[in-house]
């Protein structure tokens, strides 16, 4: 900016940019003539002929553009003198209306809008104004406070200069520079603004209550048609507001109040407290008024965000909140994360608000739901899972009920008692003991509190009585002061918001349950193809299931089941579970194990439906599809983690199990799965592991629940036998049927696991070691082997084999380049393949290594010998062909 | 012996489909394995002496030999019609019920006995059961090596065996295999 005031001090080189600034903005110009046409209307009663004499002075002006030139200039010169009265606070007396030649006189009846034709003329300025405010949207309150003042000097300087200026303009080029100066007030009056608008807020800052009134000012600045001019203002207000704004809500004193006669202290707090309120009234007004406007909505919606999170207990909560609840599944990225950011805040921080704001919160979001029919971004649900209930909230009723029953009785007995005023002294004085002793207990934490107390007070204690109703009424006093949450209030609040965020969730459960127009859904559910909200909802439902009270236990479940995909189900399942992906709904069988594991300490469920579920998606996982460890969790949670199991169900997921794993053992990336090799090793045993691993690791998760599966039903070993028919356990299904449904009714156990056979010659040495070791599971002693291998176990010796052998891998690398050599192709990534056989297997390879090396002398030698018998039977041929030759030639001699 | 007429079909599924629900398809249609017939054929239900049986039709046309005052029994048992003409399940059905069973019960192994001597099955006593079970259908309990022991009617849904205090009823025993010794003559 101080460069631009330089230019502004050597006149002489402005004038050639005139005519093309002038004609760049004519056609807006035109177009404001256009528009106000009652205004213009002295420009058809201009003075020509001064017009033209003033043409004759300038030069290097074309003929033609004089005349629109002039017209504009004339105008602007009356626009800049009224932007000198508003920006620069000056007199009334100088903005004087215009006297036209026949003597009308005109007085400016729309200031604001001259004024905003006049800010968009000037673009430089706004844009470097633009360029300001962005770098004012990071700077921190003290940094702020610097810029301030320095915008502060600059205007200082600026005033200065205001009056040379002036000077100048005397001179002969007085049009000239009047469009100097036109652009030089435009600057100027923002500058004041600004300067204006630090100043009130630093004022603000500093005394609140005395300076309470600019409040009203700087709104009126905020209104400014200058964009910056607003956005500054805007965010000063924020500053200013989240500053001064009272830890209490306010009440307006009602008019009996204001009628009673008050101090003057209190009339100033009130007249405090009510300007305050009503600026801060406007300015959301103008807040939610902004949003709608696509220039201002971030810089509104950051201020409704800032304000929510910083004051929460405040007047107008429910105004700011709704704004923020609309708006949380916006289309626009930056709106959305502010919105969910400032919600989520808000359940973190209940401390602030004291829990109304959340139940608001989460009753309004329940109200979006139910308004948009579910179609809505995933995110505005998933903040629902940043809530937070206390623990022993699941059995509130209950207790609340019985201490209300307790004190119900305890009142009535009182009531009872005291009309009929026992003699028995004694025992009225031993239950008044009680109540003392019950309250002291109550009171233990406040005990420092009354000791001190205690020691001032002119009090005695001679009865416990006194004791008592002494230590109630200090408790009052110390709940009036201290604001502690009654815990009944908080109960009921949390109740409150949790019967609201189940309700949104049954209602998108039900929703998912809906068969629906399928184009629609695809539309609005993007890649995923499912409805959007579900995944979010499934994770709240698991996180705040414990909490749910029994009776909706069976919806949920049905829902839940349903959702899984039941085939048997009327016309409307079928839809929905073509409509789910695999992935979502295996979703469904966690979320119903792990409610069901929250919930029963008691009860032991079976939850047959959803094991039928699971045995029949595990033939429609596919792993490119389908997130593997969605289907690991699963396994993990369903097959692994639940302890007893029907032998018949068992047999039926190793055997499918099984077959599933020869279905994925086929791998088309070698090289990629040898590569992730180690991080699967880890995951797997977990077991959940990552997407590129998918394929290899499918096999592995499988055999790792198979073998689970195995050691913990005893029975389902003979599985590993090999008579086909199961003999006596086989049951009355006396041939395995793969393509049953329900695992029960399979007949799995007459089936024999031949896939171990095959996939213990698996190329990958984990897959082949796991499955041998499950096929000799039988032969080996059942207790040793139970207390010998866990997964966790196994991964920690693996690990460890792993680190022991990276120094010897690098050896045996080589050796295996020495070997094969040329004639066997063989790639670096066996390489870490021979990593994982064990410490015992290395003897072994180096005696096949050994052999081969014997094996290979053997044939270079066996070469070497029939090269010299070839030759030396070579050399028996030729000796011989010279020996008849030789005759020959002896003969023929 | 002769095949149950259109009532007595309708008694004896219901009674079945009480304890299988749609798994009562397995029951009709599973092939047999009995006989040295090629073709194996299927199921079916014959009637002799009010008892019912669930025999396969090789061993029905064998079975057609003898007379009918002299045949004792043949293929399972599966129950019998009183006097009134209503349909009981008796004991030996036990292990086809298992096998295609809808609503489980698994007992714990302190309370089997108790069961087997013919009490019914206390909350106490409960292993394991299945969800979405409702007041009066059928169960089939097992204990919790997964042997079949008796089957009998819910007295409670899943639901509210949650709520309920340790010695009430759960399943109200029709039939347990205890009553192989208790009443040998009998059967």
């Amino acid at each position: 900016m101080g460069k631009k005031k330089q230019k502004v001090s050597l006149p002489p080189e402005l004038p050639p940019e005139v005519p093309d600034e002038e004609i760049e903005v004519s056609d807006e110009d035109l177009q404001f003539v256009n528009e106000n046409r009652d205004y213009a209307g002295f420009v058809s009663t201009l003075d020509t002929n001064s017009i033209t004499r003033h043409v004759t002075r300038v030069a290097d002006v074309k003929e033609d553009a004089l005349e629109s030139l002039y017209e504009k200039r004339f105008r602007k010169k009356s626009l800049d003198k009224e932007k000198e009265e508003n920006g620069l606070e000056v007199d009334p007396v100088d903005a004087l209306p215009v006297k036209t030649l026949d003597g009308k006189l005109y007085y400016r009846t729309v200031p604001k809008e001259l004024k905003k034709s006049a800010n968009e003329d000037e673009v430089t300025g706004d844009s470097e104004d633009d360029g300001a405010d962005k770098s004012m949207v990071k700077l921190t309150k003290a940094e702020k406070r610097a810029k301030l003042k320095k915008l502060r000097k600059d205007a200082k300087k600026q005033a200065k200069e205001v009056p040379e200026v002036e000077e100048v303009q005397q001179t002969s080029q007085v049009d000239v520079l009047a469009e100097v100066k036109r652009d030089l007030t435009a600057e100027e009056a923002n500058e004041s603004k600004k300067y204006r608008l630090a100043e009130l807020g630093t004022a603000l800052l500093m005394d609140p209550e005395s300076n309470i009134k600019s409040l009203k000012e700087m709104l009126q600045i905020s209104k400014d048609g200058d964009r910056s001019i607003v956005i500054l203002g805007l965010k000063s207000l924020l500053a200013v507001f989240k500053d001064i704004i009272p830890g209490y809500r306010i009440r307006l004193p009602t008019e009996k109040e204001q009628e009673m006669i008050i101090s003057k202290t209190v009339k100033k707090m009130r007249f405090y407290e009510s300007t305050l309120l009503s600026v801060y009234k406007a300015y959301l007004q103008k807040l939610i008024a902004l949003e709608q406007q696509a220039v201002f909505q971030h810089v509104s919606f950051r201020c409704i965000c800032t304000l929510l999170e910083a004051v929460p207990h405040f007047n107008f909560r429910e105004s700011l909140l709704a704004a923020v609840i609309k708006n949380i599944s916006s289309p626009d990225d930056v709106i959305r994360k502010l919105c969910c950011a400032s919600i989520k805040s808000l359940f973190a921080n209940e401390g602030k608000h004291g829990g109304e704001a959340t139940v608001e919160a989460v009753k309004l979001i329940a109200d979006l739901v139910k308004a948009h029919d579910c179609q809505l971004h995933p995110d505005s649900v998933e903040v629902l899972m940043s809530l937070s209930f206390d623990e022993d909230l699941g059995r509130p009723e209950r207790s609340n009920a019985d201490n209300k029953a307790k004190h119900k009785k305890f009142k009535k007995r009182k009531n009872v008692d005291e009309p009929s005023k026992l003699p028995d002294n004694a025992k009225k004085k031993n239950r008044k003991d009680l109540m003392s002793k019950t309250r002291e207990e109550v009171l233990l934490l406040h005990e420092n509190h009354l000791i001190l107390k205690c020691a001032y007070s002119p009090l005695i204690f001679v009865d416990a009585d006194f004791k008592a109703a002494y230590f109630a009424q200090v408790d009052a006093d110390f709940k009036a002061a201290s604001f502690t949450q009654d815990v009944m209030e908080r109960r009921g609040m949390q109740s409150e918001t949790l019967s609201a965020v189940f309700q949104t969730y049954f209602r998108i459960l039900k929703h998912a349950l809906q068969p629906r127009l399928e184009a629609s859904s695809r539309e609005l559910a993007g890649a995923s193809g499912g409805p959007p909200l579900l995944a979010p909802c499934l994770n709240g439902i698991a996180k705040f299931s414990h909490l749910i009270d029994l009776d909706f236990m069976a919806d949920l479940m049905s829902y839940l089941r349903r959702l899984a995909g039941g085939g048997s189900y009327a016309d409307g399942s079928e839809n929905c579970s073509k409509r789910l992906t695999v992935s979502e709904r295996l979703r469904c069988c966690i979320v119903a194990f792990k409610v069901m594991r929250n919930n029963l300490d008691a009860l032991n469920v079976d939850l047959r439906d959803f094991f039928v579920q699971l045995y029949n998606l595990i033939l429609e996982y596919k792993p490119g599809r389908d997130q593997g460890e969605v289907l690991a969790e699963a396994l993990k949670i369903m097959l692994c983690d639940d302890r007893q199991h029907d032998m018949q169900r068992a047999a039926a997921f190793i055997k499918r199990l099984a077959t599933f794993a020869l279905c994925f053992g086929s791998a088309e990336s070698m090289a990629g799965m040898l590569y992730f090799f180690r991080d699967s090793m880890k995951k797997v045993f977990v077991p959940v592991l990552c997407n590129n691993n998918m394929r290899f690791s499918g096999t592995f998760v499988a055999l790792v629940t198979l073998k689970h599966l195995l050691q913990k039903n005893v029975k389902c070993r003979n599985l590993l036998e090999n008579d086909a028919g199961g003999g006596s356990l086989s049951g009355p299904i006396a041939k395995y049927q793969p393509y049953a449904t329900d695992p029960n009714l399979s007949g799995a156990l007459a089936s024999v696991l031949w896939e171990l056979n095959l996939l213990s010659k698996h190329y990958h040495p984990a897959v082949s070691t796991i499955a041998s070791s499950i096929s000799t599971i039988s032969t080996v002693q059942n207790q040793v082997f139970h207390s010998i291998v866990s997964p966790q176990q196994a991964f920690t010796e693996l690990s460890l084999e792993q680190e022991s052998f990276n120094s010897n891998s690098d050896i045996s690398k080589s050796k295996n380049k020495r070997k094969r050599g040329s004639g066997l192709t063989i790639s670096a990534s066996v390489g870490p393949d021979l990593d994982m056989t064990s410490q015992t297997d290395e003897n072994e390879v180096r005696k096949k290594l050994s052999e081969h090396f014997l094996i290979l002398r053997d044939i270079t030698d066996n070469e070497r010998l029939r090269g010299e018998l070839d030759r030396t039977s070579l050399s028996l041929k030729l000796y011989e062909q010279y020996k008849k030759q030789k005759k020959k030639s002896t003969r023929t001699q | 012996m002769r095949p149950l007429d259109e009532k007595e079909t309708t008694q004896v599924f219901e009674k079945l489909f009480k304890f299988t629900g749609n798994n009562l398809k397995n029951i009709v249609e599973s092939p047999s394995h009995e006989g040295p017939d090629s073709n194996p054929g299927r199921y079916c239900f014959r009637l002799n002496k009010n008892r019912v049986y669930y025999v396969s039709e090789s061993l029905v046309k064998r079975a057609t030999n003898i007379k009918r005052d002299n045949l004792v029994s043949l293929g399972t048992l599966i129950g019998k019609f009183t006097k009134n003409g209503s349909f009981h399940l008796t004991i030996q059905c036990l292990n086809l019920l298992a096998a295609n069973a809808k609503h489980k019960v698994w007992l714990k192994p302190t309370s089997e006995m108790s069961v087997l001597y013919g009490n019914n099955v206390l909350k106490g006593g409960l292993g394991r059961i299945t969800e979405n079970i409702n007041m009066g259908d059928g169960v089939v309990v097992f204990s919790m090596s997964d042997v079949p022991l008796a089957f009998g009617v819910a007295a409670r849904s899943t639901q509210d065996c949650r709520k309920m205090e340790p010695n009430a009823i759960v399943v109200i025993i029709q039939a347990d295999i205890g009553a192989y010794l208790r009443m040998e003559d009998e059967l």
